[in-house]
This record gives C-alpha cells, sequence and structure tokens, in this order.
C-alpha cells in the first residue's frame, strides 16, 4: 500500500508540475489481457497508463514519461521510461537524462542497437518501445551536412531486465547438482571508470542511408561463472571423483562492438543490412580445463533484410545470422545460429483495419514464433487489437521452448 | 503521403501566370498546370477531413514545409493528430530527373527514422480519398493528355483535358480535367476506373492569392461510387520565408515541431 501511495503521489506530482509548466500531455491507456491456448488460465491481465509531458522551445526542451502498470488487481508498477533536457544549439544538439535510444536499421532484431538494454520480462512479445530501457545518458549530436555525429557517456551500467522466476517466461536452467549462487559480483558500482562510451556516425542521403558505431560497453547479460565441487564416490570400484555442488557467480564483463548498417532503395524496394563485431564475449565451454567453464571468444551478428509491396500488401523479410569466430565443439552454442523474419500487412476500410503477420523463424533450430494481429480503429482515438502469440517447434529453441505459453490476447486502447 | 508540393499542386493543377492561348494541345495546357510557380518554399497546415457515407467524420492535421532547390524538391510533414499519430513526420525529396522519390518516415513509437519506398502512388494518403498521384506527385510524361473540348463551368469557360495513363495497370483508365481559360487554374477533375465508370470527383473550391501567387486552400474529393468524401484545407499558408535546408533532415524529422 505504501508502494502505491508513492506511486499516486508521484504521478500527482507530475500532473500538477506539467500542467504549471503548460506542457503538452499525451499518452495512452490500454487494457491487455492473453489467454493460455491450452490450459484457459490468463496470461497475462495488464492495465497501463503511460503519459507523456513534453515542453518544447526553440532552444530547449523537456521531456517525461513515467508508465504505470497493473497486474492483475494488485501489482502496481512505475517505470519513468523516459526524463530529460534537451538543449539545442546551432549546430548541435545536447540530451540529458534518462533516454531511450535506437540504432540500427533492423526490425525486431538487436545487432548495433545495444545502447538501451531491452526488457525481456515478457520475453519478446511487448512492443517494441516497451521492450528497451531507459538509459542515464549525456547525448550529443553534432549535424554536418547530411550527417550526424553522435557520441553517448552512461555513468551508470543498466543491465537486461529478465523474467523473475514466477513469471511464466523464467526458464529454470538444467543443472548436474542444485547450484549456489553467489550474488556478490553481480553489479557494477557507478565510476567513471565503470562507464559506458559508444559513438556513432551516420548519414541520410539521396543514394543510401548508413551507420557506422563503436561501444565500449558492458555485456548487458550476466556470464556464469561455474566453480565445480568435487568428491569421491566411495561406492565405485575403484572409488572415482564425483561432483558434489556448484557455484555460479553471475558476473558482468566488458565488451566491445564495432558496426554499421545501410538502407537504400532499389527499384522501388528497400535493401537493408546491418552487422556487428563483438569482442570479448564469454561463452559457456564444457572443456573441464577451462576455468569457470568460459572461454572467450569474438563473435559476428549480422542481418539483411527487404521491405517490398504487392499490391497493397507490404511485406518484409530478414535474415539474421550469428556466427562464433574461432569457435571449437565445446563451447555450449552452436558455431552459425540463423534466425529469419516475415512480416505482412494490410490496411484496409480507409486505413481503420490493419491485419498483420509476423513472425520469428528459428532456422537453426527449426522452431518459431507466429504472431497474427488484426487492428480496427473504431475512431481515431480507439482501437480494439485481438492478436495470438504462437510458439511452435523445437523445445529447445529459443522460441520452441515456449510452446506451452503459446495465448490469444486482445488489447483495447485509448489514445490521447 | 507525399509532399506538399502536392498539397498545392494538390488536388489538381491549378495554374497561373498567363492568359490563355487559343492554339495550346492538352498536353500543353496541362504543362503550363503543373510549372506555374509556386514560390521558392511554402508553409501551411493542412486539415484533412474523412467523411464516410454514414456522415461520421476523421480529422487529420498535418504542419507541413516544402522548399524548391532547383532540380530537387524537399518538403516535410508534421502530424499533429489524430492523438496516435502525433509526432510522426514524413520527409520527401523529390527530383526533376526519372530518379524516384527518396521518402522517410519517423515513428515516436520506434525511435528511429526509416526509409521507405516511394513506389506505392496508388496507395490513399491517410485513409483520405486522395491517392499520392493525386495529391500531385505524378510525372507529366506518365499520361497523353488530349483537348477535349471547351466547356462552361461554374461561370467559367474551361479547357477540358482527357489524359490517359500510359501504363496499361494504373488505378485510374482516365482522367478528365476542367482547366479555367481565363486565369489557367483548375476547376474540378473526374477520375474513371478501370472498367471506364466515373470512380471520384474533385471540385476546388477556393483559391487565394498569397504572396502573389495561386494556391487551392480548398478541396474536395468524392468517392461517388462508395458515397464516401475527404475535404482538404489549407491555413496558415506562408510564401517564400526563407525556410533553412537544414530543416529537411534527420534532425528535425526526429525533434518535430
Amino acid at each position: 500500500m505504501k508502494t502505491k501511495g508513492i506511486i499516486i503521489t508521484l504521478f500527482a506530482i507530475l500532473s500538477q508540475f506539467a500542467i504549471a509548466q503548460k506542457a503538452d500531455i499525451s499518452g495512452f491507456v490500454r487494457t491487455y489481457e492473453g489467454v493460455n491456448v491450452e490450459s484457459g488460465e490468463f496470461s497475462i491481465i495488464q492495465q497501463t497508463l503511460n503519459l507523456k509531458f513534453e515542453k518544447r522551445g526553440e532552444k530547449v526542451a523537456f521531456k517525461a514519461n513515467p508508465m504505470l502498470y497493473l497486474y492483475n488487481s494488485d501489482s502496481l508498477q512505475l517505470n519513468l521510461r523516459e526524463v530529460y533536457m534537451d538543449m539545442y544549439f546551432k549546430n548541435f544538439d545536447l540530451r540529458i537524462g534518462k533516454q531511450q535510444v535506437v540504432w540500427g536499421k533492423a526490425d525486431g532484431v538487436f545487432i548495433t542497437d545495444i545502447v538501451s538494454p531491452l526488457n525481456l520480462s515478457e520475453f519478446l512479445l511487448p512492443d517494441f518501445d516497451e521492450i528497451r530501457t531507459g538509459v542515464i545518458a549525456a547525448k550529443i549530436d553534432y549535424y554536418i551536412g547530411n550527417s550526424t555525429l553522435e557520441a553517448i557517456w552512461i555513468p551508470q551500467f543498466t543491465q537486461t531486465v529478465r523474467p523473475n522466476t514466477y513469471s511464466i517466461w523464467y526458464i529454470q536452467p538444467d543443472f548436474p547438482v542444485s547450484p549456489t549462487f553467489d550474488w556478490s559480483k553481480s553489479s557494477i558500482n557507478p565510476s567513471l571508470e565503470n562507464s559506458e562510451i559508444f559513438l556513432k556516425w551516420s548519414a541520410m542521403t539521396s543514394k543510401v542511408d548508413f551507420e557506422l558505431m563503436g561501444g565500449y560497453t558492458w555485456d548487458d547479460n550476466p556470464t556464469m561463472h561455474v566453480q565445480k565441487q568435487l568428491g569421491i564416490d566411495s561406492t565405485s570400484v575403484p572409488p572415482s571423483p564425483m561432483l558434489t555442488g556448484l557455484t555460479i557467480t553471475p558476473e558482468y564483463h566488458r565488451l566491445a562492438v564495432t558496426g554499421g548498417s545501410f538502407s537504400t532503395e532499389i527499384k522501388g524496394m528497400i535493401f537493408r543490412g546491418e552487422g556487428a563485431y563483438y569482442n570479448g564475449k564469454y561463452f559457456q565451454t564444457e572443456d573441464p580445463t577451462a576455468a569457470d567453464a568460459l572461454i572467450q571468444k569474438d563473435y559476428l551478428n549480422y542481418v539483411a533484410g527487404i521491405d517490398f509491396n504487392i499490391g497493397s500488401v507490404k511485406l518484409s523479410t530478414q535474415f539474421i545470422q550469428k556466427y562464433i569466430l574461432d569457435y571449437n565443439d565445446d563451447i555450449s552454442e552452436n558455431k552459425i545460429q540463423n534466425t529469419a523474419t516475415f512480416m505482412a500487412r494490410y490496411d484496409m476500410m480507409r486505413e481503420t483495419l490493419h491485419l498483420e503477420l509476423f513472425s520469428y523463424i528459428g532456422l537453426s533450430d527449426n522452431d518459431a514464433l507466429i504472431r497474427p494481429k488484426i487492428t480496427y480503429d473504431f475512431d481515431d482515438s480507439f482501437s480494439i487489437l485481438l492478436g495470438g502469440n504462437i510458439f511452435v517447434g523445437d523445445r529447445n529453441g529459443q522460441f520452441g521452448q515456449y510452446q506451452d505459453n503459446s495465448m490469444v490476447y486482445a488489447k483495447i486502447k485509448y489514445n490521447f | 503521403m507525399k509532399t506538399i508540393k502536392l498539397v498545392l499542386v494538390a488536388t489538381l493543377l491549378i495554374v497561373a501566370g498567363f492568359s490563355a492561348n487559343a492554339q495550346l494541345t492538352g498536353t500543353q495546357i496541362i504543362e503550363k498546370t503543373y510549372n506555374r510557380a509556386t514560390g521558392d518554399d511554402q508553409t501551411s497546415i493542412l486539415t484533412m477531413t474523412l467523411t464516410n457515407k454514414s456522415g461520421q467524420t476523421r480529422v487529420r492535421k498535418i504542419q507541413q514545409f516544402s522548399k524548391d532547390m532547383g532540380d530537387t524538391e524537399k518538403s516535410i510533414m508534421f502530424f499533429q493528430s489524430p492523438a496516435d499519430v502525433k509526432n510522426t513526420s514524413f520527409m520527401n525529396w523529390s527530383y526533376d530527373s526519372d530518379k524516384s522519390d527518396d521518402q522517410w518516415i519517423y515513428l515516436p513509437a520506434l525511435k528511429r527514422v526509416k526509409r521507405i519506398s516511394s513506389d506505392s502512388k496508388s496507395d490513399y494518403f491517410m485513409g483520405s480519398d486522395f491517392t499520392y498521384d493525386d495529391l500531385g506527385d505524378r510525372k507529366l510524361n506518365a499520361d497523353t493528355h488530349k483537348l477535349l473540348k471547351e466547356e462552361t463551368v461554374s461561370g467559367k469557360v474551361c479547357y477540358v483535358i482527357e489524359s490517359i495513363s500510359k501504363s496499361e495497370d494504373y488505378i485510374y483508365s482516365k482522367t478528365i480535367t476542367w482547366i479555367d481559360k481565363s486565369n489557367f487554374v483548375g476547376v474540378k477533375k473526374e477520375f474513371y476506373d478501370e472498367d471506364e465508370d466515373l470512380l471520384k470527383t474533385l471540385t476546388i473550391t477556393k483559391v487565394e492569392e498569397i504572396s502573389g501567387f495561386y494556391v487551392i486552400t480548398n478541396s474536395k474529393m468524392k468517392n461517388v461510387q462508395k458515397n464516401h468524401s475527404t475535404t482538404m484545407t489549407l491555413s496558415n499558408v506562408k510564401i517564400n520565408t526563407g525556410i533553412a535546408v537544414s530543416m529537411f533532415s534527420e534532425r528535425m524529422m526526429m525533434r518535430g515541431m
């Protein structure tokens, strides 16, 4: 009750502040209910209030974007998605505060788009603007003709948000013995030494748009350092060593990333590409001589995509590949992981009825997430969405592992 | 969404600036319409009102800027309403050459400027009764133009021009345009479907002279087969205010108005 009181008070203060500042207030109210197709149980019952307070002047601006989520009937969560100030100069802009940064040309995959970590508490199902989490950062954009040089400094590391252990999206790791977790290294102290830096040079031209980027960052996902405790199995003849315990220490490590992306139009079709080289990623290994069951390797992650129309149907498809360099067979992950996406969209009834199908297809694991949806704009502010999230295929795949979570859902949304 | 030039040329071709000439061919009349002077840059607020067959209306409001840069025309639109598209922006660069337009859209929810195809000229603009082509983005030489006759409409003596697409798969079998003979301002236009039945009628309801240039500030497109319509109104029209080239950039698309 105390938390609810604080949240409601904060909302009231923000609203009063916005009104006093004559800020522009917009946002939406949304109800979202999903039902598991096998059990008939509700997968999600969520009510959302999204508020955006914005004021823009010629030289300065501010934005605050709190989002209030009510799960079931009693779990209230406040997410201050963005709160920042802008300063506009002749040739450069400065943004300071909590902000979401989106890089790259790919849709639905995150390759050079690594500045803002992800909230995967509901896997990849939320709208993409709700999957990203804000980072507290200072961002400067310097403009030279049609190109932009962007530099971002993040003083405090923000990690990927993972599902809670009671969530339907939490996958229990499989251990041979019950592990002990050591959480002593699972956070990064904010300091100058521990801050993150990103640079990007981008341009929009009549022939091609491109971005070149680099980042000295932290891996948003913790590395699991595994230490084995061995004993002697005296029941065997002769006695042999046996695993008696595991200590797992989640720890974050530095990662250097460089990459780029482009998009261009050729004969009415948009061709897109994006790729990045990740330096110093830790992978789990079954090599018994490896310290902490880890090995450090570099990897490539890239995507090629095309957007095109057939009649009035808009289509888009992408091929994504993750490739571990200097691979050896002890590494737990596959050397190559191939994924594809497919999207089809058709707007009808004067753009009041929208049909869409989006799919992730795991080419390496033979699994998929299929997401059909139909949206009807009852009027300009009010829309009704019916959809499904269908997981199929190999239960060891990144999508097939959730096939017990296939669901149908409805979202009703009022924009203001 | 296309450009603004279009919205001004909008609906059909207005013209200006010279007196009628009895020897003009259909192509020459249309050419003069397209090539009329519209100023070096323009800014305005476009309000589109979509009315369905039950009489219910939906309103879209857009702030738009355009600049003629010689062989390139750049335009940018900032969507102000309805709420679900607020702060969306759209930019178009069109070229005098045969090069197809370059187009980008910024969706605030995605926080990213995305290049999109300019190949869908027969698509309807924001659910209205105007296609991108209707808004003036169609190249002159895409059709053959024939002067049919002269006719008096609303007290104005008009050229009547028939335009037929050189491509067989165009959505209109033909269009017929009435152009005021005295000042080359468009008066109305009819659009015929692939079966050569009348599909839509466009009526220019108001033309204003602003800073020495003719601007269509009110027009109405009616789909006579489905009985719905769209009115377009331009307000706060300003011409030759010296819009900076930097207005037509990713920076401004993301910053908004």
